[in-house]
C-alpha cells in the first residue's frame, strides 16, 4: 500500500491560511508534516477549524495562502485531473456522512471502486465483504435513508476504507455509534494504519484520546498545535512540542 | 447482465438524471428543433436540384422565336411565317453543336399559354409566334453571337434566346432563398444548443451535492460529463425521432402543393435519394449535437469546482 515514490510526508503545509470571501482568516499560518504512516487526533473546540483543516487535506479545498501539497504534489499548481487521481489514495469519513440517500448501502460504499472503474464481480466481493464486517449486511440493499444515525456512519465509514486508502481523515467517526461498535471502528482504523494507512481522526472524545496514545493535533486560535503522548506522560498534562 | 452493463446500470443511478424536471422539455425543444430543420433541409435541398435542373437547361438549350409575318392576308402572313421557321430549322440542323431542332406545335403552344390565358383561348386568333426548342450535344460549345447573326441572315423574323437572362435573374432568387434557408438552420442549431447549454447547468447545479462527493471519490469531470453526454444523446435522439415523424408528412404536403403549380419553376424541385438520407439522418445529427453540448457545458463548468 505504501510507495516509495512518495516523499515521507504525506501533507505537508506551510503558511497555510484560510479565509471565506472576504471574511477574517478562521486558520492562520498553519505549519504541518503529517509523516507517511503516522496515527493523528485532531481536536479543537467547535468551529476551531478542524472541518476546514480536514477540507484541505482531502483537497475540496485550496489555502487562501501559503502551500499545501498532498502526496508531494502542491495543490495549487496540480491539475483538475491529478487531484482526482490523487483523491483516490484518501478515503474521507463526514461528520455529516455525505451519502446518496436515493442510493443503497451497498451503493454508497461501491462509489469510490466505481470511480475508479473496478470490475464490477471484485467490487461485489469487497463491498459484501466490508457491509458484513461492519454489520450491515442486512441492509445491504436499502437505501440509506432508511438507515439511523449510527448506521449511516458505518456506511460512510466502509465508503472511506474500501479503497484501502494511503491516507484516511475522519470528522468524528465515532460520534453516533455505542462503544462496542465504536471500539470495533478503532480496531479497524488501527489495524489499516498498521497496514501502512496515514490516519487523522477529529474528535472531541477524552476517552478516544486518551484510551489510544496516539499524538494530538490541536487547533487553537486559529493556529495549529502538536502534542505527543510522551509530552502529556511526562508533564501530567499537555506539552507543547 | 454483464458486468460492464451492471456498472453502467449503477453509474446511471448516480446521478438521477431521468429524473430531472428539464427532460421533457429538451425533448419537446429538439423534435420541435429537428420539425424545423427538417422541413427547412428539405426546403434548401429542393432549392439546390431545382438550381441544377435549371443550369443543365441553360447548357444544354436554346429556344428560337419566330415572330409572325406582318401581312394584312392571314394566308400570306401565315406561309411567311412558316418559310421564316423552316428556314431557321434549317440553318440550325446543320450545326454540328446541335442534336436536335423540334418545331412547337399549335398545341404544344397552347399548353405552354395555358396558365395565363386559361382553356378558352384558340391561339389561331393570336399574333402568336412560333417557337423552335434546340437542344445541344453534350459538352457543346457554341458561339451565340455568331449564331444570332447567322440566323438573323437567313431568317429576319427568328431571334435566338439561350434563357440565359431570366433564369439568372430565378437563380439569384433562389440563391437568396437558400442563404435564408440556411441561416434558419444555423439559428435552429444555435437556439437548441443554447437551450442544452442552459438545461445542463441547471441540472448541475441541482446535483451539484452529488457531484461534490462524486469528485471527493475521485471522480474525473469525464466521468460525470459522460453521464451527461449519454442522457443528453438519448433525449437529443427521441427529440429528433419524433421531430423527423412530423418533418416526413409535412414535406410530402409541401411537395404536394408544388406539384399542383402544373407547368410552373418550383414542380421541378425534386429531393434525390441522398437528399432524403441526410434527411432521415437528422435524429443521429441530433443526438450528436445534444451530447457534444452537453459534454462541452459540464467540462466547462466543472472547472470551476476545485
Amino acid at each position: 500500500m505504501t510507495n516509495s515514490n512518495y516523499p515521507d510526508s504525506i501533507i505537508e503545509m506551510q503558511n497555510v491560511g484560510i479565509r471565506y470571501g472576504q471574511g477574517a482568516e478562521v486558520l492562520s499560518d498553519i505549519k504541518l508534516s503529517l509523516k507517511r504512516g503516522s496515527f493523528h487526533f485532531l481536536t479543537g473546540k467547535s468551529g476551531a477549524g478542524k472541518t476546514s483543516l480536514l477540507s484541505m487535506m482531502y483537497l475540496a479545498q485550496k489555502p487562501s495562502r501559503g502551500t499545501v501539497s498532498v502526496f508531494g504534489k502542491n495543490v495549487n499548481f496540480t491539475n483538475r485531473d491529478a487531484l482526482a487521481m490523487l483523491r483516490r489514495k484518501i478515503g474521507v469519513v463526514f461528520q455529516d456522512f455525505r451519502l446518496l440517500d436515493h442510493l443503497s448501502a451497498f451503493d454508497n460504499v461501491a462509489l469510490p471502486l466505481r470511480v475508479c472503474g473496478m470490475d464490477e464481480r471484485e467490487v461485489k466481493k469487497r463491498v459484501t465483504e466490508l457491509l458484513q464486517w461492519v454489520e450491515l449486511e442486512k441492509h445491504i440493499k436499502a437505501p440509506t435513508s432508511t438507515l439511523s444515525g449510527g448506521e449511516k456512519q458505518r456506511v460512510a465509514i466502509a465508503r472511506a476504507v474500501i479503497n484501502r486508502p494511503e491516507l484516511l481523515l475522519a470528522d468524528e467517526p465515532t460520534g453516533n455509534v455505542d462503544n462496542d461498535i465504536a471500539s470495533k471502528l478503532m480496531k479497524l482504523f488501527v489495524e489499516l494504519n498498521k497496514l501502512g494507512t496515514t490516519v487523522v481522526i477529529a474528535t472531541h472524545s477524552d476517552k478516544l484520546i486518551t484510551d489510544f496514545a496516539y499524538p494530538r493535533l490541536h487547533l487553537q486560535n486559529k493556529t495549529l498545535r502538536i502534542y505527543r503522548p510522551i509530552d502529556m506522560i511526562n508533564s501530567g498534562g499537555l506539552n507543547v512540542r | 447482465m454483464s458486468d460492464k452493463n451492471r456498472t453502467m446500470s449503477a453509474r446511471k443511478k448516480e446521478l438521477p438524471l431521468q429524473d430531472d424536471s428539464s427532460n421533457l422539455f429538451l425533448q419537446v425543444m429538439i423534435s420541435i428543433a429537428v420539425f424545423l430543420f427538417g422541413v427547412t433541409l428539405a426546403g434548401v435541398l429542393s432549392i439546390n436540384s431545382m438550381l441544377a435542373t435549371w443550369n443543365n437547361s441553360i447548357l444544354g438549350s436554346l429556344t428560337v422565336q419566330v415572330m409572325p409575318a406582318n401581312d394584312v392576308n392571314e394566308k400570306n402572313a401565315q406561309a411567311q411565317t412558316n418559310e421564316q421557321l423552316n428556314k431557321a430549322v434549317e440553318l440550325l440542323k446543320n450545326k454540328p453543336e446541335v442534336d436536335k431542332v423540334t418545331p412547337l406545335s399549335d398545341e404544344q403552344l397552347q399548353k405552354l399559354i395555358q396558365p395565363w390565358l386559361g382553356d378558352g383561348v384558340d391561339i389561331k386568333d393570336l399574333p402568336m409566334p412560333r417557337l423552335i426548342d434546340v437542344k445541344l450535344k453534350k459538352g457543346a460549345d457554341v458561339d451565340f453571337m455568331q449564331w444570332a447573326e447567322e440566323l438573323a441572315q437567313a431568317a429576319p423574323l427568328a431571334s435566338l434566346d439561350n434563357h440565359k437572362l431570366w433564369l439568372n435573374k430565378l437563380i439569384k432568387f433562389a440563391d437568396g432563398l437558400k442563404i435564408l434557408a440556411l441561416t434558419i438552420l444555423v439559428l435552429v442549431v444555435l437556439i437548441t444548443s443554447g437551450a442544452i447549454f442552459y438545461c445542463t447547468q441547471t441540472s448541475l447545479g441541482l446535483h451539484k451535492y452529488i457531484i461534490e462527493i462524486l469528485h471527493l471519490m475521485g471522480a474525473k469531470d469525464t466521468y460525470v460529463a459522460q453521464q451527461y453526454a449519454k442522457r443528453t444523446a438519448w433525449l437529443g435522439f427521441l427529440g429528433g425521432v419524433f421531430g423527423l415523424l412530423l418533418a416526413i408528412p409535412t414535406i410530402f404536403i409541401i411537395a404536394n402543393l408544388a406539384k399542383q403549380i402544373e407547368g410552373g419553376i418550383i414542380s421541378e424541385a425534386r429531393l434525390s435519394l441522398a437528399d432524403w438520407s441526410v434527411i432521415l439522418s437528422l435524429p443521429l445529427f441530433s443526438m450528436v449535437i445534444a451530447m457534444g453540448t452537453a459534454y462541452y457545458t459540464v467540462k466547462k463548468t466543472l472547472e470551476k469546482f476545485m
